[in-house]
């Protein structure tokens, strides 16, 4: 053959070969737009990076993988238009879910195509029911976990004689506070509750609740509210304005980046904790999370929050149980996750209840200084 | 103490009601115009006054004049787009093309002003008042005062003014109020510029109390229903008194009942109200 | 053109019968020729309901002239309905299809009652804060759903006496769906011609003339109100088994604004107006999707843009051009 010939059948053969062995789609359905935008962004961005990541590797089961990245507008009926379309492109699995009601509106879809759903971010209860999606997986924590954490530290550290509520009123919020109280009679707690005041998720003016909580004037006020973008800042500001000594315990979850952005120093004295933290024990001695870490501010420019791990931890998830059972079936994938433990996740060891729900580690911590968002760890019991 | 602090509570919520409220119950009444863009002008108007102070480094005082500006200009090109359908009072029409508008600007703001949530920096809205143990800030102080004077002069202007008569007249007969000379076309126009320039001011003064994001806007200004309604469509004194007296009635429905149930309690209360005394209602 | 003039160029009723039965076969095989995909049938199905939604806002705006801005209300009744009383109940499709109806006339007599006499603006205003005040009870009692709604709404089910209907497929529910579009297409299409539909025609175009014949436009408002509830609430019964979950965001103004940009995309009193707008919609948000920020100013855009420039709608356009086009013909001397 000529030299020629030799160089068109090479070139010929380089340009095939991709099509042949065709890419593993990863697809991510996260509000891009509206309130929730910039923190559907950010764990889609974590999804990408970690996808890239695993692709320098040599991709996964010898293919490359692909993100394909739809937007919600956190909105149940867009996110049933984004499933189908998902099911229609045949993605091997869909990352979702930052509002719980459009998971649970994309579930069914997802389950009647046959699509693998690893939930992120969606908290409700419901996800994991089972009903709609018998293989369902969960990276966040479930509420149940969450209200163990702060009702311990509530009653064995902060040693609280009077608590009361201060919870946003709806599945989510009303669903934590019954749980904490759970958690309060499982620990015998011998305070008192003096008080409960509910808000709803749009509000951003808690100066009527404010008022009746420093009346009260429990030791401790445990808040619920998800709103990290307006209402929760604003009721932090508030809430140092009214002058209450309470100690402010937040929810686990609930301090993101933008809640420091905005509230800066009136953060300081908060309590809270949270399943996971780039800079603070345990992940800060974990060697996939500082490799993450690192690699996410090179790309970002800023540090991973915990929204972030759990784009990357969704795809470590899969990929390793893809390895695993070298399968891209739903059924496969699934049950090697469900009730198993994943390792050489940001996570560090990632074990799975039956039902889906990742068993989380938590840090709780004090904000030392809000401005730039340092936290000090305090020791669990 | 509770009580008293409920009350200013109740006075600081309702005199940002009534701020807000102003400009839409006068458009409603002179015009019969449904503004439902209204949410989303608050929201351009604290955007604005946030870019004027943070990006332009311009002082509250003259960020709050380009917002208000800057919302006179946007309302009067939108009403001379509606100007055809105002001349008809196809008001099916309009109450459409404002939900459209409003559409626009939500997502023409999440594009310019992007999706995060700012802050506007406003010192007064962190200054706190210390009466006793009573709390509140200045900007509230703010609040409560310009919205007082801002109803004053209003009313001062419709109904001591020579062209304070004109717009009641053409509120009251449009056609009759051509005849005599006036033209009707400009008294709407100016109008709906007042009334994105009261919002805008409206935005500038109340928005400082906690974070903005581009995606707000119907949560800010869904009591201005409710405020104007109550108050009587157009009724200035109406709108102010029914302002101050959902803000009390929030805050100690709030505060012995339950806080987060206040805007379906204010909106059954309006809809046995309209039940009971559709007259108020059904004038002309 | 009116209605009534549309009436008279009409084709006579046999012939009528027959393009309808072959439309409604064409219908049937519809998803069949494009493909045969489960998101075929699912985008057809969701179009088909969407249209049914729209039909409802249709009759009160292109007929009376007025806006509803409650709509969702209806819509949002006749999911929870079908939810609540499948899962807790276990009721079939039947039943739930009829406490929707018996429900929808209900809470749209009571608002058409209350708004009696009041002006049209005040009506639309009450139906906006009926809305809202239906979104707070659906988002607060927890009992008929709470914020979270309900999950797991079991296949539709509709038993005609000797076998049972089972849609537990999206394929299975392509012909409820189609079925109800046609039942809705057909009710409207009786509805131009009756004297209800007559007299509100009437009330929105000459007034004085109506009033002069003894119509009350009050009582046409509240008995086109009440016809054309039940019919978006339909629309909501089979949303919720095609997607098996019912939640507050029914009453999301993002259905309001597709119902009211349908409608008159098209041009009003256009029988298959809100069934092409409703299509064209669907395809542009999941074809054509721009982004969320986007999608809204071109849905804002064209919502405001149409009832300013071109209140007739699409076909007003393309009757302009039609005619453009015919008189420098008839100008040209022969």
């Amino acid at each position: 053959m000529s030299k020629t010939m030799k160089l068109a059948a090479a070139l010929w053969l380089a340009l095939a070969a991709p099509a042949m062995a065709q890419d593993i789609k990863v697809g991510t359905i996260f509000p891009l737009s509206g309130g929730a935008g910039p923190d559907g962004q950010t764990v889609t961005n974590a999804v990408k990076l970690v996808v890239d990541q695993i692709n320098a590797k040599g991709g996964l089961l010898g293919r490359k993988l692909t993100v394909v990245s739809k937007d919600d507008e956190s909105t149940p009926a867009v996110g049933v238009s984004r499933a189908n379309e998902m099911v229609a492109e045949k993605a091997d699995v869909v990352i979702e879910g930052w509002n719980s009601p459009v998971t649970l509106a994309m579930q069914p879809i997802l389950a009647r195509g046959g699509v693998l759903d690893i939930t992120a971010v969606s908290k409700a209860d419901l996800i994991l029911a089972g009903q709609t999606n018998p293989y369902a997986v969960r990276i966040n924590s479930s509420n149940g976990f969450d209200a163990e954490v702060i009702a311990k530290y509530v009653v064995n550290s902060l040693k609280a004689k009077t608590v009361a509520f201060l919870t946003q009123n709806d599945v989510y919020g009303n669903g934590f506070q019954t749980a904490v109280e759970e958690e309060f009679k499982k620990l015998n707690f011998s305070g008192k509750i003096v008080s409960t005041e509910k808000f709803a998720f749009k509000d951003t003016d808690f100066r009527v609740q404010l008022t009746n909580l420093k009346t009260a004037n429990p030791d401790a006020i445990i808040v619920t509210n998800s709103s990290n973008s307006s209402g929760l800042p604003a009721m932090v500001e508030q809430y140092r304005q009214a002058d209450i000594k309470s100690t402010f315990v937040g929810a686990v979850g609930i301090m993101l980046s933008t809640v420091f952005k905005v509230a800066g120093d009136a953060n300081n004295g908060i309590i809270s904790a949270d399943i996971y933290f780039w800079d603070l024990p345990p992940f800060n001695g974990i060697a996939e999370s500082n490799n993450f870490a690192a690699a996410y501010k090179k790309a970002y420019g800023v540090d991973p929050d915990k929204s972030a791990a759990l784009g990357a931890g969704a795809v470590q998830v899969w990929a390793s149980a893809v390895e695993a059972t070298k399968s891209l079936d739903r059924k496969t994938v699934a049950e090697a996750i469900r009730g198993k433990t994943i390792k050489g996740t940001v996570f560090g060891d990632a074990t799975f209840l039956p039902n889906g729900q990742l068993r989380p580690r938590y840090v709780v911590f004090k904000v030392v200084d809000g401005k730039n968002a340092k936290l000090e760890a305090l020791p669990q019991n | 103490m509770n009580i008293a602090q409920q009350i200013i509570n109740g006075l600081v919520l309702g005199s940002g009601y009534a701020c807000v409220a102003l400009g839409w119950t006068i458009l409603l009444g002179v015009a019969r115009l449904v503004n439902f863009a209204h949410g989303q002008l608050y929201m351009l108007g604290a955007f604005v006054t946030w870019y004027a102070m943070v990006k332009a480094g311009l002082p509250y005082p003259v960020a709050i004049l380009a917002a208000i500006i800057a919302l006179a200009i946007l309302g009067a090109l939108l009403q001379s787009a509606m100007m055809r359908l105002v001349m008809t009072q196809n008001l099916t029409s309009l109450m459409i093309v404002t939900l459209g508008f409003g559409y626009v600007l939500q997502g023409g703001s999440a594009l310019l002003f992007g999706g995060n949530p700012q802050t506007l920096p406003v010192t007064l809205a962190r200054a706190n008042v210390d009466l006793g143990s009573l709390w509140f800030t200045w900007q509230d102080v703010l609040v409560f005062v310009a919205t007082l004077l801002l109803y004053g002069a209003v009313w001062l202007f419709t109904q001591k003014t020579r062209f304070g008569s004109v717009i009641r007249a053409v509120a009251e007969d449009p056609k009759l109020a051509e005849l005599f000379g006036i033209n009707a076309r400009i008294v709407y126009l100016l109008v709906f510029v007042f009334e994105c320039s009261a919002v805008a001011l409206g935005a500038a003064l109340v928005a400082p109390r906690s974070p903005i994001l581009t995606s707000m806007g119907f949560n800010e200004v869904i009591m201005t229903f409710v405020v104007v309604v109550l108050g009587g469509i157009g009724s200035i004194l109406g709108a102010l008194i029914a302002g101050l007296g959902l803000g009390l009635f929030i805050a100690f429905f709030g505060a012995f009942v339950a806080q987060a149930y206040t805007t379906a309690a204010a909106f059954a209360v309006l809809l046995i109200l309209l039940v009971i005394r559709p007259a108020g209602l059904a004038t002309k | 053109m009116t209605a009534i003039e549309q009436d008279r160029i009409s084709s006579p009723p046999s012939l009528r019968a027959v393009i309808f039965v072959v439309l409604a076969a064409v219908g049937f095989f519809l998803p069949r020729l494009l493909g045969g995909t489960s998101v075929v049938y699912s985008t057809l199905t969701t179009i088909a309901i969407f249209a049914v939604m729209c039909y409802g806002i249709d009759i009160v705006l292109s007929y009376l002239g007025e806006v509803s801005l409650g709509h969702t209300l209806f819509w949002a009744i006749g999911g929870y309905t079908a939810a609540n009383l499948s899962v807790k109940y276990g009721l079939n499709g039947w039943s739930t299809a009829l406490a929707t109806i018996a429900l929808c006339i209900v809470a749209a007599g009571f608002l058409g009652a209350v708004t009696l006499r009041t002006r049209e603006f005040v009506f639309s205003l009450v139906t906006y804060a009926a809305a809202v005040v239906g979104y707070e009870i659906a988002f607060n009692w927890d009992a008929i759903g709470g914020s979270d709604g309900i999950v797991g709404i079991a296949a539709l089910d509709l038993p005609f006496g000797f076998a049972t209907f089972s849609g537990a497929s999206q394929e299975d529910l392509w012909p409820v769906a189609l079925a109800l579009l046609l039942l809705t297409l057909l009710f409207i299409a009786r509805f131009r011609r009756s004297k209800l539909g007559t007299a509100a025609l009437m009330v929105q175009m000459n007034p004085a003339l109506a009033a002069s014949l003894g119509i009350d436009p009050r009582r046409i408002r509240l008995a086109v109100f009440v016809l054309s509830a039940p019919i978006t609430g339909l629309a909501g019964w089979l949303y919720a088994y095609q997607r098996a979950y019912v939640g507050p965001d029914m009453f999301e103004t993002y259905f309001l604004v597709l119902m009211l940009t349908a409608v008159v995309l098209i041009g009003r009193r256009i029988l298959v107006g809100p069934l092409i707008g409703t299509a064209i919609l669907i395809a542009q948000q999941n074809l054509l999707s721009l982004g969320g920020d986007w999608n809204k100013i071109v849905l804002g855009a064209v919502l405001a843009l149409v009832l300013i420039f071109w209140p007739d709608g699409l076909a007003g356009l393309f009757r302009r051009a039609g005619k453009k086009q015919a008189e420098p013909q008839q100008a040209e001397p022969q």
